[in-house]
């Protein structure tokens, strides 16, 4: 199915509020803004805008630390991703998680823990759920390649394989899992390879490339609406930034990080969508104005929403014991 | 002094009432609970069309079908997190642990996500479900198939912890633990499985989740235990009765959060309390409430209160000498709580 100006166009919007939202949460971090530490994923943008564009509310997602663009696309609203970053009253956690745990029920973000590859298993339950209810919504799990070493993720993807879930399975390969270089934790290149094993097709695509890796989630979620099970796409990658904004990333070379930033995704899709005539210089403006507004709002409201009150701490452990 | 039933159980001679074991009254509940609620759906290791290594889900896949009751791959971890996942979506999973010696391999998925997953999402997820586990020593099942880790699950907020004594509660539990929107980790002792019978209702009955019973009134001590323990410590206080000492046995039935209410109360009236349990001695329940009524019930005591375990060995050996010195008998219970008394 081609794909249209106007999906292009979404994309476009999703692929600037991403990066511009990420790149002013990474200074407001440093400004002390907020406390704690921020996951930038500046420079993958494409590996989770082009999955989550187009979802339903009541599809699911399951997230990392690194996916900020994945919520954003899947529907949260930045001002409640920016009352959750400053832990405030308005954060749909009211405060309880830590920094880059977003979750937003009406979008279906299931607020995550930190344990790596954690969500991939629950969404996986999610979907067991769906096929049990009879329903076609699907699932997109996103880890990095750091994750696939943890036995857990093999776990999710061989009981989706049994069941044949409607589970798109998204590895993030972004070469580094904190320091760890992936030579150290994978002993295979593409880690696509790795569906065979599951009894699901997989595929390694340029994470870099906006419109491919859009076709090829939508041909996944195509293919899991219909029943005919899980995918998993291996996205090449790579974080422009630390593992997160206390890391100086001392341990990857500068050439390296150059040889990426030449390949950024967002003006490379912009590029494609001007040569095309699909958006003008003004247009761009517009969009990027539009952003900014509401980036503003967003931060006005967080910084206005004011920190949960101490009585709070000991709400939600329980539900009603009768 | 007298014998009583559990507080909250009819009379035996109630029309609608049966004589079932443990596992009977589990199965019994499982079915009417899956009839009652088409959200509910098993998932475990043998469970469908085998009925689980004890035939705890006997006739469920047969009558609730390969969507409800599920063969699961030998997974614990997928288990019990990928449920949490079914759980948030608007089903009610009841994932089994076949033996409580694999627990470990679920323990992210019932601690950080199942246990936390209210708390960590300010309250948008909840996560119903009845994590079912089969524990317990005295069966010879040796070093890896003996295991009652419930202490672990004690320090987990947001866990209900579940260990019924006998069949009533274990029914009456169950239903409650499936018609709330708490995680519960549901533990049934395989060596009462089988050994202990009792008089079940036919009828819908729930038994309320955090609420112990006193299982038996006395006035010189009181012993709390729960479980297979129960079962032990109302032996020793049978004997303890024809040497004229009066036990107050309270069954905690729910572990966490317990019910600290029912606890001081007996201990305000007998001034003494023996703590029976099985697993480890140190950190272990004893660890908790003799703690527990040492701050809030300090005034009352007349004596240290006491603590009757297995030892620190990793869990009951093989060897049938050995394993025969690891779980408290009720002699061993009888003599603690003498030595309480003559404190
Ligand atoms: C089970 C677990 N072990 C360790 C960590 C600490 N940790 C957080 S992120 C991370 C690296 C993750 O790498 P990857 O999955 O490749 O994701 P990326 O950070 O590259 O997006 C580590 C080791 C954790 N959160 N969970």
């Amino acid at each position: 199915m081609p794909v249209s100006n106007d999906e292009l166009r979404g994309l476009y919007y999703y692929a600037n509020l991403v990066r511009q939202v990420d790149e002013r949460c990474r200074r407001l971090f440093k400004q002390g803004r907020f406390h704690g530490t921020y996951f930038s994923a500046v420079g993958q943008e494409a590996t989770v805008v082009g999955p989550c564009y187009g979802l339903r509310p009541d599809d699911v997602i399951g997230i990392q630390h690194r996916e900020i663009g994945a919520v954003i696309t899947k529907g949260m609203p930045i001002r409640y991703l920016m009352a959750q970053l400053f832990a405030r009253q308005d954060s749909p956690d009211k405060g309880k998680s830590h920094p880059c745990h977003y979750g937003w029920k009406p979008a279906g973000i299931i607020t995550p823990a930190s344990t790596i590859a954690a969500q991939t298993v629950i969404v996986t339950g999610c979907a067991l759920a769906w096929k049990i209810q009879k329903k076609d919504n699907v699932t997109i799990a996103f880890v990095g390649e750091g994750a696939t070493s943890n036995g857990v993720w093999h776990e999710a993807l061989n009981f989706a394989g049994v069941h044949k879930l409607a589970c798109v399975f998204v590895v993030q390969d972004n070469l580094w899992a904190e320091s760890v270089p992936k030579r150290l934790g994978v002993p295979v290149d593409n880690l696509s390879e790795r569906a065979r094993a599951y009894g699901f097709p997989g595929v390694t695509i340029d994470g870099n490339d906006m419109i491919q890796t859009y076709e090829t989630s939508q041909e996944a979620i195509r293919r899991a609406r219909r029943g005919d099970g899980p995918t998993l796409i291996e996205m090449k990658t790579y974080r422009w930034y630390g593992h997160s904004e206390i890391d100086p990333a001392n341990y990857r070379t500068q050439e390296e990080l150059e040889a990426w930033k030449k390949k950024d995704p967002v003006p490379r899709f912009e590029r494609v969508l001007m040569e095309r005539g699909i958006i003008d210089e003004a247009y761009k403006q517009s969009t990027l104005q539009k952003i900014e507004r509401e980036i503003e709002e967003a931060i006005e409201f967080a910084e206005k929403s004011p920190h949960p009150d101490p009585s709070s701490l000991m709400e939600d452990v329980y539900a009603p014991l009768a | 002094m007298k014998t009583m039933e559990p507080t909250t159980a009819p009379p035996a001679a109630a029309p609608d009432v049966k004589t079932m074991t443990l596992i009977e009254a589990i199965t019994q509940g499982l079915h009417e609970e899956m009839e009652r609620d088409e959200r509910i759906f098993l998932i475990g290791e043998d469970i469908a069309s085998y009925g689980g290594v004890f035939k705890a889900t006997r006739g469920l896949y047969e009558k609730f079908g390969p969507l409800r009751v599920i063969d699961s791959p030998i997974s614990e971890n997928f288990l019990v997190q990928g449920m949490v996942g079914a759980a948030i979506v608007g089903l009610i999973p009841s994932p089994e642990i076949q033996f409580d010696d694999f627990i470990s391999l679920a323990v992210d998925g019932i601690v950080e996500h199942a246990a936390k997953m209210r708390y960590r999402s300010g309250g948008m997820f909840t996560c119903p479900m009845v994590i079912r586990c089969c524990c317990g020593a005295a069966v010879g099942g040796g070093l890896f198939h003996s295991q009652f880790n419930a202490s672990w699950f004690m320090h987990a907020p947001g866990l209900v912890v579940v260990a019924p004594s006998n069949p009533y509660d274990a029914k009456g539990l169950l239903k409650s633990a499936f018609r709330g929107q708490n995680p519960v980790l549901y533990y049934e002792h395989k060596r009462l499985y089988r050994t202990v019978k009792g008089p079940v209702p036919q009828h819908d009955y729930t038994v309320p989740l955090g609420k112990a019973s006193v299982v038996r009134e006395g006035s010189h001590v009181t012993v709390v235990s729960y479980a297979l323990m129960l079962q032990r410590s109302l032996e020793a206080a049978e004997k303890l009765a024809a040497e004229g000492i009066e036990v107050e046995v309270i069954d905690l039935r729910t572990l966490a959060p317990y019910d600290k209410e029912t606890i001081l109360a007996s201990v305000e009236k007998t001034a003494r309390a023996v703590v029976v349990y099985e697993s480890s001695r140190t950190m272990g329940v004893g660890a908790e409430i003799g703690a527990m009524i040492a701050e809030d019930g300090f005034s009352f005591l007349d004596a240290p209160v006491r603590r009757v375990s297995p030892p620190d060995a990793p869990q009951e050996p093989f060897a049938p000498v050995l394993a025969d010195q690891y779980l408290p008998d009720a002699n061993r219970i009888a003599q603690a709580i003498r030595d309480t008394v003559a404190y």
